[in-house]
């Protein structure tokens, strides 16, 4: 845990001095006139200290404190190839269309998460982009891309 | 007399049709939210933001109100059928409602965390609806001083409160704030950290960031730790707790209702603070405190009674000072504002219908879910069944369409996934993603409040020390930050 403490307070202390600098390059007044760059100034310097003081904290516990429960890393295959689903709907929704988009997402979810088998993924991905489609475009009329089908 | 004829208002506008359809929907999602891992009630809010934007303003807080403590009435099923809270607020209830359950007193555990519940959440109301007006028309008098001062002394007690390390909460708030510089100035119209990108105009979007800290984020955390779960098969029967439980949770449910009101309108995770104290706070009483843990019905009936209450009470500074003092009521803050109404001190006076039609809902709606939770809690159990593989591709699938809904910009898919990422990441650290999203809300009002205070002050930070309600509330700030620091020196002593 030690180790992973002491990457996330540097992690996080590089990022305010990143907040800081980019501060710097506001107008920050004075505090009889304060600008648009004040306040923004003011918290890059309280996330300096605070990381810090997270910093000198992490570096300071000792090396073996719990340590974080183990993760399988088919975990982590999960998560990434759900993340990179999501991202590609986003690409392709406006291009296919929303039942099309939903229709893929729906399946490669289905199959990344647990696999069921495939009549069962074809079933709950038509079932599932259809009442959302119903739900959202024709109860709720919101707007949603019509791409290739053309509705 | 005027109390009634404000109610009677109330009730005009929560009973009809439309809203009591919209308050039976929000309690049933809530109720569903609650069973159900992997959603949270500030993710279902979040998501469900999206949607209200077409009601009119009414209709969609009672809807979202709904789904907060219809969340909580669902969360203490799960607690006590299968050992898993499904929120925060009803960890505590798995300690002897879960073992209530395997001594075969399910039923009576079910039934009275839904009376108490709804007990308290009468009481809660009742407070809400005497206190939110007395205090709205003292926060007249408050200027941005004053504000400013609030909001940072809110910001303060959030971290101080937060079950982690109050340090990374700290380092959390404040990140939040500068996610809330984002956009433009809120005084001279300046575009800051936009990159020139027009999604980021407006500042990060509400919803987006907090369907990622809290939807997606949780979804990926159930994706890497994935564990079985199994419904402990019981012969739910009885429902109705019998005399001698009554007796035994009358005071402990009397407790929690008052506990819960007064921890619920501090800011903070009003409700889950509430059930912890009001648990320990039964142990200590009780004549038996050896058998806690072991299925007593006080330490079910306290704590959920607890929840409840705050739950109602959380309104209370939101509606009175227009200051949310949890995520939850920051994204409350949001889905008014959206609607172009501005929370606050005018708040009930210039929408009478709107805080009476509110109020009159939460009492429906705490009926509603009387009558819809103890009948249906088998089928509460059987959807707690759904496989995760289905569940999951689902929950997903309504956070894009919720975002991408809200203005038809997939650049906010992309800011949604973002924050998925940072919030789960984070929260493998020990980071919790609750002040961030309410500091990101707060930043507009503190910044604004400390810039106008500084202009009529010439400059001078003394004015935040010379009011004596700004006074209060900073030598509090610096209580609540210095306070665990005494408490370390003592401890290593």
């Amino acid at each position: 845990m030690k180790r992973l403490d002491v990457a996330a307070a540097a992690a996080l202390a590089a990022l305010a001095a990143y907040v800081l600098f980019e501060s710097t390059k506001l107008r920050a007044g004075s505090f009889r006139m304060p600008q648009t760059g004040f306040f923004p100034r003011i918290l890059g310097v309280l996330l300096i200290l605070l990381t810090l003081v997270e910093l000198f904290r992490a570096l300071r516990q000792p090396a073996s404190a719990d340590a974080p429960g183990k993760i399988v890393s088919d975990g982590w295959i999960r998560i990434g190839a759900t993340l990179a689903t999501m991202l590609g709907f986003a690409v392709v929704l406006e291009r296919l269309g929303f039942l099309l988009a939903t229709f893929f997402l729906m399946v490669l979810l289905l199959r990344t998460i647990e696999a069921p088998r495939w009549p069962k993924v074809f079933i709950v991905s038509l079932v599932a982009s259809l009442l959302s489609y119903g739900l959202f475009a024709l109860l709720l009329g919101v707007p949603l891309p019509a791409g290739i089908l053309g509705f | 007399m005027e109390l009634l004829q404000n109610f009677a208002l109330g009730l005009s506008v929560a009973l009809t049709p439309m809203n009591l359809l919209f308050c039976f929907i929000g309690a049933l999602v809530g109720t569903l939210v609650g069973v159900l891992p992997g959603l949270g009630p500030v993710g279902a809010v979040a998501f469900l933001l999206s949607i209200t934007f077409k009601m009119e303003p009414a209709s969609a807080i009672i809807m979202l109100a709904g789904i907060y403590y219809g969340a909580m009435y669902g969360g203490s099923t799960t607690s006590i059928l299968i050992n898993i809270p499904g929120e925060t607020a009803s960890v505590v209830t798995c300690l002897d409602g879960y073992k209530m359950a395997r001594q075969g007193r399910a039923g009576a555990a079910l039934g009275i965390s839904a009376f108490g519940s709804f007990i308290a959440g009468t009481v809660g109301v009742i407070g809400l609806m005497l206190l939110a007006p007395v205090l709205g028309r003292a926060a007249l008098s408050f200027g941005p001083a004053e504000y400013f001062a609030l909001t940072l002394t809110g910001l303060t007690l959030v971290a101080y409160l937060s079950q982690g390390s109050m340090i990374k909460a700290l380092i959390m708030a404040v990140l939040g704030l500068i996610a809330g510089t984002v956009g433009m100035d809120p005084i001279s119209g300046e575009e800051r950290f936009t990159y020139g990108t027009l999604t980021l105009r407006d500042g990060f979007g509400l919803v987006p960031v907090a369907m990622g800290l809290f939807g997606i984020a949780e979804v990926l955390e159930n994706l890497l730790v994935r564990g079985s779960q199994s419904v402990y098969e019981t012969k739910i029967q009885g429902l109705l707790p019998n005399r001698q439980d009554w007796r035994d949770s009358a005071a402990p449910i009397a407790r929690g209702s008052a506990l819960g009101f007064f921890l619920g309108i501090l800011p903070g995770p009003g409700p889950v603070i509430a059930s912890f104290v009001s648990y320990a706070m039964e142990k200590r009483l009780s004549r038996y405190p050896e058998k806690f843990g072991t299925g007593v019905i006080e330490g079910v009936a306290g704590p959920e009674a607890a929840n409840n209450a705050a739950t109602a009470a959380s309104f209370i500074p939101l509606l009175s000072l227009g200051i949310p003092t949890s995520a939850i009521m920051a994204l409350f803050m949001g889905a008014l504002m959206i609607h172009g109404i501005q929370p606050g001190p005018l708040f009930i006076a210039r929408y009478p219908e709107l805080f009476w039609g509110f109020i009159a809902s939460m009492y429906v709606g705490n009926a509603m879910l009387l009558i819809l939770n103890l009948p249906l809690i088998g089928i509460w159990v059987r959807l707690l069944k759904t496989p995760y593989a289905i569940l999951f591709p689902l929950i997903l699938l309504f956070c894009l369409i919720g975002v991408y809904s809200l203005n038809a910009n997939v650049a906010e898919i992309v800011i949604m996934l973002a924050f998925g990422v940072a919030g789960f990441v984070l929260r493998r650290f020990g980071y919790e993603g609750a002040p961030f999203i309410l500091a990101m809300v707060l930043g507009p009002i503190m910044e604004t409040s400390l810039r106008q205070t500084l202009l009529i002050s010439r400059g001078s930070f003394a004015i935040f020390l010379t009011r004596p309600i700004c006074g209060v509330l900073i030598g509090l700030t610096v209580a609540f930050l210095i306070w665990p620091i005494f408490m370390r020196k003592k401890k290593d002593a």
